[in-house]
């Protein structure tokens, strides 16, 4: 991408100026994401990113610079404006790079860009066909397919240059049922970091199905009374109640500068015994898996809470230096225009003792909250929200009929203590996290939990 | 290659492939921003950012290719990947590449030099000294921002349009944390301006700590129904949630219940909310939208009926109807959209519209002034929301103790139809969506145990 040259020079120019440690991460990626309405391709984004972040660091102060090419000049000039922000001087001594490569863990089989648009759009077509012929009530289906090739060089002025290729896809289906004036919709989709051999993992029909008959669904519920109640989520996406009430909380940019509640917390309870939570950037072809972070360590599996105590944050260096501690491989950034920061990767609550059918029959009124849809977290006042795609009141421990348009908030380090019941079948599912290195592929994941008591947002 | 050497070579390309109908649209800028952490400079940016992005029509269907990689190379595979997308469409609603003929607006550029980065760093620890000033519970984690940037956008096309928009200002964050009792609680303001001189950063400062200060304390109340008062900020990001179901787009694709509802009545009478790309007090005032149409000012809902649906020129042609000139990109990379400019609800300027007069006909009630979580838990296509909300209580007539931990859920079209009262302290949200406060009554709060 860049000559081992160039990055030698940028390194030395980045450092002129006093700094203790520079970085030069260069990208180069290929986006694709086809749209199909009404069982027709609708619209086709087709982007090629490509330019240069580069960093330094002086003590815990850093400096950052980015541009939008991966010319000399361009990538000289940005290492050179990056070094203007400080004022000191300082003799530099060459860089000797050695390059390390850390391995795939993530084989592709078929990488996309090698297929033409016409057999990603025929799967997209199947599932949104079966979609609509679902039932009467399905008045729309939107599909889209989208792939991502994202190469990565990074070199840093400790001597490292690594590279990492990272090849996803993904398929979103939507369907909307309407009736006397009404909406509802429903959602299924599924990533991997792997190639289109995605797509023969999942019978288009089936995704369709799912869709719609979600929608179908909530087109017959009604709305639930709000109030505070015991509830059961499901696992997969129900996992996003951990990635908002707790992840977020032991990310090192919120850490680092005290703007967390689990700050200085290590090594105490701060979740029920029940609760084990790890997050794990090492496993093989999921959405949210990394070789290497971006900043060059190499992923690991992180431990964040066992049996209810806290034992480690996710750390990138920046951060790791305020913090006196060590990377753990959890650097991310959306692309070279982002600062990179300690961001999640597949995170997930473990298997628990529960049975299922415990969990359910344990609960006299409440809520199973079967699909969840995204949330968002407050990491200074822990408080945090995310919206029920697919619930159903649960009565006398039987589910009953469903509802529609409920919502659980709370505070984190509360709810964490109200996680009283933990099942045995841990699924994963796939999202994308917003935050201030932009928008991330993470994996969320649990078995099907049970909260003691949380606000349920209703009418 | 230059932007000017790239585009001619992407125009000989699409000339060579026999491409009668292209648009070449850029968007290119820089910024530089300065973050404070306690009283030193914790972070120190600059940024430099272009892209490029090649459309075409081949038998009315609109092909994308998008770069930031300006070779010779990849102009060539611009126009290759475009004309394969373009034959990849099946859709048979017609796009279109503008015609010239339009009037546009002349571009109000702002010509104040750009800062330098000492001044940045200047400003931005003088803005966090004021952070701290404001009171003695402000605790580290409190951080301020200052950002100045500028941004182009430049579109050409086949048939000779060539335009060009440019704006360039600063931009302020302030982001207080104060500590009581063991607990944090935060509050931000955001403030654009010119220059950076222009920033009232004693003003920004009060009010972000202001809004941390007046949350201690705050408790939940019992679940029900009760009048609210929404502030301006959180019935403008309500507003800007819900944008899309103004879009033709989603109404033509069955994805907005105003599908065929215009004419109709759709809001409370008092209400009439504006779409206006040069509005007075936004920092941006574009001249043209993401196809080359000029851009202008128009009601979408006035005085309680549905005006017009927003278009561009596919909707339009779909409806038979004029664009109204809101094509959009989100970034130069994206497919054309719709989507508004500055877009607000109109402030009432009659008596009784001043937030203590709100209160006072609430009497007893909620005034909300935070929510949060809407891109999961409000959603445009069924207008359903349900979000995790704080405010006040409003206890005989007047703003009283502070509230979290609950939800507000509705109905954004029954939420129309139910305002009472507007205010009339209309104020900008990030320069998009702005709302005066507005009062509705019977509104489902979950909190506490009933």
């Amino acid at each position: 991408m860049l000559s081992r040259q160039l990055v030698k020079e940028a390194l030395r120019r980045a450092l002129a100026t006093g700094a203790d440690y520079a970085e030069v991460f260069a990208e180069h990626t290929l986006n694709k994401n086809i749209n199909l309405i009404s069982g027709k391709t609708d619209k086709i984004a087709d982007a090629v990113i490509s330019g240069v972040g580069i960093r330094i660091f002086k003590g815990t102060r850093c400096v950052s610079g980015s541009a939008s090419s991966l010319a000399p000049e361009a990538v000289l000039s940005c290492a050179s404006k990056v070094a203007d922000a400080l004022t000191g001087t300082a003799a530099v001594e060459d860089i000797l790079l050695r390059e390390r490569l850390f391995g795939d863990i993530h084989p592709v089989k078929i990488v996309p860009a090698d297929v033409r648009n016409a057999e990603k759009i025929e799967y997209v077509r199947e599932a949104c066909l079966a979609a609509k012929e679902y039932g009467d009530e399905i008045s729309q289906v939107s599909g889209s397919y989208l792939e991502v090739d994202h190469q990565i060089m990074i070199a840093t002025s400790e001597g490292l240059l690594t590279h990492d290729r990272q090849i996803r896809n993904r398929i979103v289906v939507t369907s909307i049922a309407s009736r006397d004036g009404e909406n509802q919709d429903g959602s299924v989709n599924h990533g991997a970091r792997k190639g289109l051999e995605l797509l023969s993992e999942y019978d288009p029909k089936e995704l369709g199905r799912e869709a719609s008959r979600q929608a179908v669904t909530m087109l017959h519920a009604g709305y639930i009374k709000a109030g505070t109640m015991p509830v059961a989520i499901e696992n997969g996406f129900g996992g996003v109640i951990f990635h908002e009430a707790c992840g977020h909380s032991l990310e090192a940019s919120s850490v680092a500068l005290g703007q967390s509640q689990f700050a200085g917390k290590l090594g105490t309870q701060i979740a029920n015994e029940k609760v084990t939570a790890i997050d794990d950037g090492t496993i093989p072809n999921s959405w949210g898996s990394i070789n290497i972070d971006d900043e060059g360590t190499p992923a690991q599996r992180n431990v964040l809470i066992e049996n209810g105590i806290l034992k480690s944050y996710m750390i990138d260096k920046l951060n790791g230096r305020r913090m006196g501690m060590a990377s753990t491989g959890s650097s991310r950034r959306q692309s070279y225009s982002y600062e990179p920061t300690s961001r999640m990767t597949n995170t997930y609550i473990a298997a628990g003792q529960d049975e299922d059918r415990d969990i359910i029959s344990s609960i006299e009124y409440g809520l199973y909250a079967k699909s969840m849809g995204g949330g968002s977290v407050n990491p200074v006042t822990g408080q945090f929200n995310f919206s029920v795609d697919e619930g159903y009141v649960i009565r006398n421990g039987e589910i009953c009929e469903p509802v529609r348009g409920a919502s659980l908030i709370g505070k984190g380090s509360e709810i964490l203590m109200n996680i009283d019941m933990v099942g045995k079948n841990v699924a994963r599912a796939q999202g994308m996290c917003g935050a201030s290195s932009g928008s991330i592929p993470t994996d969320v994941g649990q078995p099907l939990i049970r909260v003691s008591s949380i606000v349920v947002g209703g009418r | 290659m230059t932007y000017q050497e790239f585009k001619e070579a992407v125009i000989r390309y699409a000339v060579e492939n026999g491409i009668a109908d292209y648009e070449l649209y850029y968007e290119g800028g820089w910024s530089d921003s300065v973050e404070i952490y306690k009283e030193e400079v914790k972070g120190y940016t600059t940024e430099e950012n272009m892209g490029v992005c090649f459309r075409c029509i081949i038998g009315g269907k609109a092909g994308y290719a998008s770069t930031e990689n300006l070779t010779e190379e990849e102009a060539r595979s611009l126009v290759s990947r475009a004309l394969e997308n373009a034959g990849s469409i099946e859709s048979e609603e017609e796009c279109f590449i503008h015609k010239k003929g339009d009037s546009y607006a002349v571009c109000e550029k702002n010509d104040s030099p750009r800062p330098s980065g000492a001044e940045l760093v200047e400003t931005a620890l003088a803005l966090q000294k004021e952070l701290y000033r404001a009171d003695r519970r402000v605790v580290d984690g409190t951080q301020a921002y200052i950002v100045y940037g500028s941004q182009k956008y430049a579109l050409c096309n086949s048939n000779g349009l060539d335009l060009e928009d440019e704006f360039s200002m600063a931009n302020s964050y302030g982001m207080a944390i104060v500590e009581d009792n063991g607990e944090m609680y935060d509050g931000f303001k955001v403030k654009d301006g010119r220059t950076i001189q222009e920033l009232d950063l004693k003003e920004i400062a009060g009010e972000a700590v202001e809004e941390a200060v007046s949350t201690i304390g705050a408790g939940s109340i019992p679940s029900g129904k009760y009048t609210v008062v929404l502030s301006n900020k959180a019935m403008a990001t309500l507003l800007a949630t819900y944008s899309s179901v103004f879009s033709a787009e989603q109404a033509q694709k069955g994805m907005s219940l105003l599908k065929d509802k215009e004419g109709e009545k759709i809001a409370a009478d008092i209400v009439t909310i504006t779409d206006d790309p040069r509005y007075k007090d936004s920092m941006v005032k574009r001249t043209f939208d993401g196809e080359g149409v000029a851009a202008y000012a128009k009601n979408v809902v006035e005085n309680g009926v549905l005006a017009t649906l927003l278009h561009n020129l596919k909707t339009a042609a779909k409806a038979g109807v004029k664009s109204t000139g809101n094509a959009s990109k989100a970034s130069y990379s994206s497919v054309v959209g719709v989507s508004p400019f500055t877009f607000y609800l109109h402030p009432s300027q009659g008596e009784g519209s001043a937030l203590e007069d709100i209160f006072r006909a609430a009497g007893e009630g909620l005034y909300i002034t935070d929510l949060e979580g809407l891109h999961a838990g409000a959603n445009p296509v069924s207008g359903d929301f349900s979000l995790s909300s704080k405010g006040f209580l409003i206890t005989e007539g007047k703003k009283g103790a502070p509230v979290k931990n609950i939800t507000v859920s509705g109905s954004f079209f029954e939420l129309l139809k139910k305002v009472e009262i507007i205010g009339n302290d209309l104020e900008l949200l990030r320069g998009k969506f702005g709302s005066p406060a507005i009062l509705v009554r019977d509104m489902a709060v979950a909190g506490k145990d009933a």
